[in-house]
């Protein structure tokens, strides 16, 4: 068996392949022949080889980024978790099940970050559920300490969005 | 050639609605779905169904290449866009031409033209078509000023790629004008990336008419009738009805001929919808745009001309000639539709996915449902939140509201809240029973005092 030959014939059937795909315009491919088995996506963020397919429920949604209804603060950015929130931090939650945006629009700035000084009616966010957007607004002035949910995700109502210590 | 295999490019109660006529016709039909509708009503039913991504529509419905990728790997002849997600993206046509398939709408270039306001007014100048009295393209608050007291208040500024209502600034005199300019050219150019405003007279008592159209692509146009699609909510429709019986036969004429001439001046195909404002202090109609698809309310112009508006959509994008000449087209009865949406009316109208848990529909003679819903169904949180349209026909407008009253009076839903209730107040009002309303009339008169209780 010549195996670099089989090789580099592989590797030439994956580079053409791989220059199909991003002709084509797809998102993503899966590709198994034999034992191997190739995931491309243009996605940066994909789950890739392995990773469960989303499932959608309703009742309660939760998405695989965020975390189970009995602990939503764990969806929260790693660094802080709840734990770490200091006890005068008023939580911001959101007004109904929606999807968490950070920004106006993609590729825009975020309304607020760690560290932003908001006053009771700056806009934190956006929540939409079925093209109806909300601004959620910090409804005390102080400062962000922690942002509680991933941009971009499907939040709960009631939620934890945001920690923001008043002052 | 007939359309063998139809791909149905969209979801809820249209794509159920689509494949029923597609299936009508003896065409094999192919949805492409999202992950999130796998168990949806038009899937289960279609001959296949093919999971285009995942939930999120810009990921599935709204990605025209993995649409147009899809119908041509599954084998389909021709795409119907249905209403909302891409129907009126030029881009999908072209796709499809790119791919040979046939397009269930009108050429690309005309959706492009149609699309922008200021272009589809010019259309309808050179056709001849009355126009609110207003201006060109507006340069700035200067102009607008000028322009303003050219027409007369109160003027409306409107986005040249509007829609939905944003990017739309009223103003009553000078100081509003000028400051109305820069508020709804900044949000003209966040929501379409394009800030050109135009101006027109306000109307302050208008009716919302519009002319059902189907036109064969040579120049030849039918129209079957019009419709009244005066009780809005934020420039949404809620209930519709047709023919409109606010308006005199003069007038009726006018705006049926004055749709026929702009649809054949620019050899429109397919279905589309000439809208107008109808003045009723001035017995006027003004023409407003054409919506270049099927509308959600198709279903009241079937239901009194005995046409199925989708089939003929789908035979003409088969190569058909027009099934009718204008003279085939007979207006019976009066039919009035209203649109059940899930929606939490004391809480300002927020969507409200979830499953229903119960689903109890009307029946009887001259009641028509159109709804992907049954008992146990999930409404997703990613699209909209229409559940269904409840169609009624009666012998004439007394008729059909008498029918609506007892259809919404069956009609229960459990699981989430509805419109249902919102209806039945509507259509036992004085004002809509004696038809006195107009587009504003929702907002400043049955909500002026908040949700109605049921």
């Amino acid at each position: 068996m010549s195996g670099p030959k089989t090789n580099g014939a592989a590797l030439a059937d994956i580079e053409a392949l791989i220059a199909d795909f991003q002709a084509s315009g797809m998102r993503e491919l899966h590709v198994r022949a034999g034992d191997v088995e190739i995931y491309l996506s243009t996605d940066a963020s994909a789950p890739g080889l392995g990773a469960q397919a989303v499932a959608v429920r309703v009742e309660p949604i939760v998405p695989a980024s965020a975390a189970p209804t009995a602990t939503p603060e764990l969806a929260a950015v790693p660094t802080a978790a709840p734990c770490d929130l200091p006890d005068n931090a008023v939580i911001v939650r959101a007004p109904y099940l929606g999807t968490f945006y950070r920004a106006p629009k993609p590729g825009s700035p975020v309304y607020v970050d760690v560290g932003s000084v908001v006053t009771a009616d700056t806009e934190m966010c956006l929540v939409e559920v079925m093209k109806l957007f909300t601004a959620v607004r910090a409804g005390l002035s102080g400062t962000v300490h922690a942002i509680l949910a991933t941009d971009g995700a499907m939040v709960e109502a009631d939620q934890p969005l945001f920690a923001v210590i008043p002052g | 050639m007939a359309v063998n295999r139809l791909f149905i490019a969209n979801r809820g109660e249209i794509a159920l609605r689509i494949v029923r006529a597609a299936q009508g016709l003896n065409a094999e039909t192919v949805v492409g779905i999202s992950d999130a509708d796998r168990g949806s009503a038009a899937a289960k039913l279609a001959d296949r169904a093919l999971v285009l991504g995942p939930g999120p529509a810009a990921k599935s419905y709204l990605d025209p290449r993995l649409v147009v990728h899809a119908a041509k790997a599954a084998g389909c002849d021709a795409l119907h866009p249905g209403y909302g997600f891409l129907s009126e993206r030029a881009i999908l046509p072209r796709l499809c031409a790119e791919h040979g398939i046939a397009f269930v709408g009108p050429e690309p270039d005309m959706i492009d033209a149609l699309g922008d306001k200021l272009q589809a007014r010019a259309m309808a100048k050179a056709a001849g078509v009355p126009l609110v009295p207003g201006s060109e393209e507006i340069a700035s608050a200067a102009d607008a000023r000028r322009e303003a007291d050219r027409i007369g208040y109160p003027v409306l500024l409107k986005a040249s790629a509007g829609g939905g209502g944003r990017g739309m600034v009223i103003a009553n005199n000078a100081e509003e004008v000028e400051a109305g300019f820069h508020k709804a050219s900044a949000e003209a150019l966040a929501a379409f990336n394009d800030g050109r405003l135009f101006m027109e007279r306000f109307v302050p008592q208008a009716r919302h008419v519009e002319v059902q159209l189907m036109g064969d692509g040579s120049g030849k146009v039918v129209h079957f009738g019009e419709r009244d699609c005066s009780v809005q909510r934020r420039y949404q429709k809620l209930v519709e009805e047709a023919p409109c019986t606010a308006m005199p036969d003069r007038v009726r004429k006018q705006l049926h001929k004055a749709a026929v001439a702009l649809a054949s001046s620019v050899q429109y195909r397919n279905a589309g919808t000439a809208e107008f404002l109808y003045d009723v202090a001035r017995e006027e109609v003004y023409f407003i745009e054409v919506n270049a698809r099927i509308q959600v309310e198709h279903p009241v112009s079937e239901m009194i001309t005995g046409f199925d508006l989708v089939q003929e959509q789908i035979r003409i994008a088969g190569g058909s000639p027009l099934s009718a000449t204008q003279d085939k087209v007979r207006v019976t009865g009066h039919a009035i539709e209203c649109r059940i949406n899930a929606e939490d009316v004391g809480r300002g109208f927020i969507p409200v996915p979830g499953r229903i848990t119960g689903w109890h529909v009307p029946q009887g003679d001259g009641i028509r449902l159109d709804s992907h819903m049954s008992e146990g169904a999930i409404i997703p949180p990613f699209y909209d939140s229409m559940i269904g349209k409840l169609i009624v026909h009666g012998s004439d407008r007394a008729d059909a509201v008498a029918k609506l009253t007892d259809a919404l009076d069956q009609f229960r839903v459990e699981g989430v809240p509805t419109t249902i209730g919102l209806h039945r107040a509507i259509v036992r009002h004085p004002d809509f029973i004696e038809n006195r309303i107009h587009t504003r009339w929702l907002e400043q008169v049955l909500l002026a005092d908040g949700a109605p209780q049921e």
